[in-house]
């Protein structure tokens, strides 16, 4: 690669050197304004926004860049597309938002002397997570997985406040260090038969019969380890519920949400760019027969939403139960991944927009009243709905809208991933991912009961929420209740990103 | 059999027996010392295939340094030295079925694969070739690299840092 195209390759990367600086800006103020902190979160935003700014604004900016030389010409190690462009804009947004979370969190709040280490781990995730829906080189994945894994270990147990909070941490290393050795093998195995760590490359392979089935299918499922680990996909989902309660709440929020986009972006660039050989006219993707993608995925996905629903049956804290909620979410957005379809990517970006916004809503709600009772025990919601009528009203439209019915966001999100199943002559999936809805319904509306059924002792204490926060609760709310009514727009955005450079 | 070859099985031998001793010794000091074997022998293959950079690192970093770090985390944590590492046996029939699939399974894959080879040249220094991949074609992986090393060391230093009570 020679110097000129290394220049005009630098456009493509703006937003990820975006933040790459606002990352380095953001351990020197700590090191310059050493007592006061209060500067650091407002770099973070002028970082965040910024970096947005510039995939809005290079949002139809296609081609393949960092070209390696000894391959073809069309090769390079990041592809720059409207696919990636949206899960861009979904990981910064949600990113946005975390540091809102963040700066109103008790938790963090108790250890804001060390704001600066905390902004900076923040944004090598958000490092991380850009390079993984844009890469399309193994190295370069893995590289980012690993750069995303690495923060979000030292984030998990940042408060240092309770024993789990140093179980959560741990217990992620380990689990995460298994993943990562496991995709590193099975990155090895396409190696050792491609000559070539390239996607294109090893989709230029696989058009032609020269790969040993056994090996190809061992590679494909140890690289799935690795990224199933990052998206909670059973069997790689044990670490998340004690980590999602162990782990700060708002970083719990972040690793449910934006964490699982990118490994979902990931998973399907990998599938798109490596395994398909070509699209017919209705945009379904004719996978290479070397290994039989769809029905690994749906059996993964079954697996991932029942095991998540029922476990969440039974839970009593609501971090854990929401964790749980989460792996079955992540279960749900796999069966529109299998469709293997432009119309399954279709569903999994409005899912995955419209999961963002549910998801951070009901952390946000429950980091709230923690801040206030202490607890996320499911008891001391009793008569909640009562004692703040904003946060009651909002965690339901969160709740009814993560089961999946109308008039939220959720049902959408979930009716165009049944068409989208249903099309695809998938009924028999659609019928169970359906039953799994209404076993959800259970524990979504058990915390709903505890909050206005429900008497306590404590009813008539009120307590009082900080006007940004009720203007916090009540947009997200709302923006929930608004995309179940009007969400034309958001599908009309949707039917335009799903571009891929290959 | 060639020189080569006996200077191979010399390695393989060194690395497999001490890597067997490093999971079976109930003393945490004699296993990290085995371990400094094991990583030894591998240091040797990669000479062999001519990946010279590739085995002087290994001496450096892994030998020289990681093993170093893991002794020095050994003596220096309290008492240790003298517990002896559970080494029971737990499970046996369910792990001897998954390693016996595994070991299949990996057996089955090198055997049968059509693994891409280039032919074998004469054997040339690659280090100046890595570096010059490392600021041409690989550049955006060398500086992600850098910025994972930031991270990295942020991480450490939070953890280890004790907070004021």
């Amino acid at each position: 690669m020679d110097l000129n195209s290394l220049y005009t390759s630098f456009n493509y990367i703006a937003p990820e050197i975006t933040i790459a600086v606002a990352l380095i800006m953001i351990v020197i103020f700590d090191l310059i304004f050493d007592k006061n902190k209060k500067i650091i979160p407002y770099i973070a935003y002028l970082g965040i926004f910024s970096a947005l700014f510039f995939v809005a604004a290079n949002f139809n900016l296609t081609g393949t860049n960092y070209k390696v030389s000894s391959l073809n010409e069309s090769m390079g190690m990041i592809s720059t597309d409207t696919f990636g462009s949206f899960f861009k804009i979904l990981i910064l947004v949600s990113s946005a938002l975390i540091i809102f979370f963040s700066k109103t969190s008790e938790e963090i709040k108790k250890t804001f002397e060390r704001a600066g280490e905390y902004y900076a781990l923040i944004f090598g995730m958000i490092l991380g997570m850009m390079f993984m829906v844009t890469a399309s080189d193994l190295i370069l994945i893995y590289l980012s997985v690993e750069l995303l894994s690495l923060s979000s270990y030292v984030l998990a147990g940042f408060t240092k406040l309770r024993d789990r909070n140093a179980e959560a941490s741990l217990k992620y290393l380990i689990y995460g260090a298994v993943a990562s050795g496991l995709m590193l093998f099975g990155i090895s195995l396409v190696y050792g038969m491609v000559g070539s760590t390239n996607l294109a490359a090893l989709n230029n392979y696989l058009q032609l019969p020269l790969a040993n089935v056994l090996t190809f299918t061992a590679a494909a499922v140890l690289i799935f380890a690795g990224i199933g680990y990052k998206i909670s996909a059973a069997p790689f989902h044990f670490w998340t519920p004690d980590v999602y309660e162990g782990a700060p709440i708002s970083i719990t929020a972040y690793l449910s949400v934006a964490s699982k986009a990118a490994g979902f972006a990931l998973l399907i660039r990998l599938i798109r760019i490596g395994f398909v050989r070509f699209i017919d006219g209705d945009g379904n993707w004719h996978i290479s027969g070397i290994f039989d993608w769809q029905s690994f995925i749906i059996i993964i996905s079954i697996l991932t939403m029942t095991l998540g629903n029922f476990s969440a049956l039974w839970q009593n804290n609501l971090k854990r139960m929401l964790a749980y909620s989460s792996i079955a979410h992540a279960g749900y957005i796999l069966l529109g991944v299998a469709v293997l379809s432009n119309h399954g990517l279709m569903a999994v970006m409005v899912y995955f927009f419209i999961y963002m916004i549910m998801n951070i809503g009901a952390f946000f709600v429950v980091m709230l009243i923690a801040d206030k009772t202490g607890s996320e025990d499911i008891d001391d919601y009793n008569g909640m709905g009562y004692r703040t009528p904003l946060l009651g009203v909002a965690l339901t439209v969160f709740l009814i809208s993560l089961t999946g019915l109308p008039p939220t966001g959720g049902f959408i999100a979930k009716l165009y991933l049944f068409i989208a199943l249903v099309d695809a002559n998938l009924i028999f999936v659609a019928v169970i991912a359906l039953l799994n809805s209404v076993v959800s319904l259970y524990y979504y509306v058990r915390v709903l009961k505890h909050m206005y059924l429900t008497r306590s002792d404590k009813d008539d204490l009120l307590f009082e929420i900080s006007l940004s926060n009720k203007f916090f609760v009540t947009g997200l709310a709302a923006l929930i209740l608004l995309l179940g009514i009007y969400f034309t727009p958001l599908l009309d955005l949707v039917k335009n990103v799903s571009f891929f450079t290959l | 059999m060639n020189v080569y070859d006996i200077i191979f099985y010399l390695f393989a031998a060194i690395t497999l027996a001490s890597g067997f001793l490093v999971v079976t010794v109930k003393n945490i000091v004699h296993s990290a010392f085995y371990l400094l074997f094991t990583l030894f022998g591998i240091a040797g293959i990669y000479v062999l295939l001519g990946a010279d950079f590739i085995a002087i690192v290994q001496l450096l970093v892994y030998v020289g340094g990681i093993l170093i770090l893991l002794l020095f985390g050994v003596m220096l944590t309290n008492k240790i030295t003298d517990v002896d590492i559970k080494t029971g046996t737990l499970h046996i029939v369910p792990a001897v079925i998954g390693v016996g699939i595994f070991w299949g399974a990996i057996t089955s894959i090198l055997t049968s694969t059509h693994w891409k080879s280039l032919p074998a040249e004469n054997i040339e220094p690659t280090t100046a070739q890595i570096g010059t991949l490392l600021i041409t074609d690989y550049v955006l992986v060398f500086e992600l690299l850098g910025i994972l090393l930031l991270i990295a060391l942020i991480g450490a230093a939070t953890i280890a840092r004790r907070d004021k009570e």
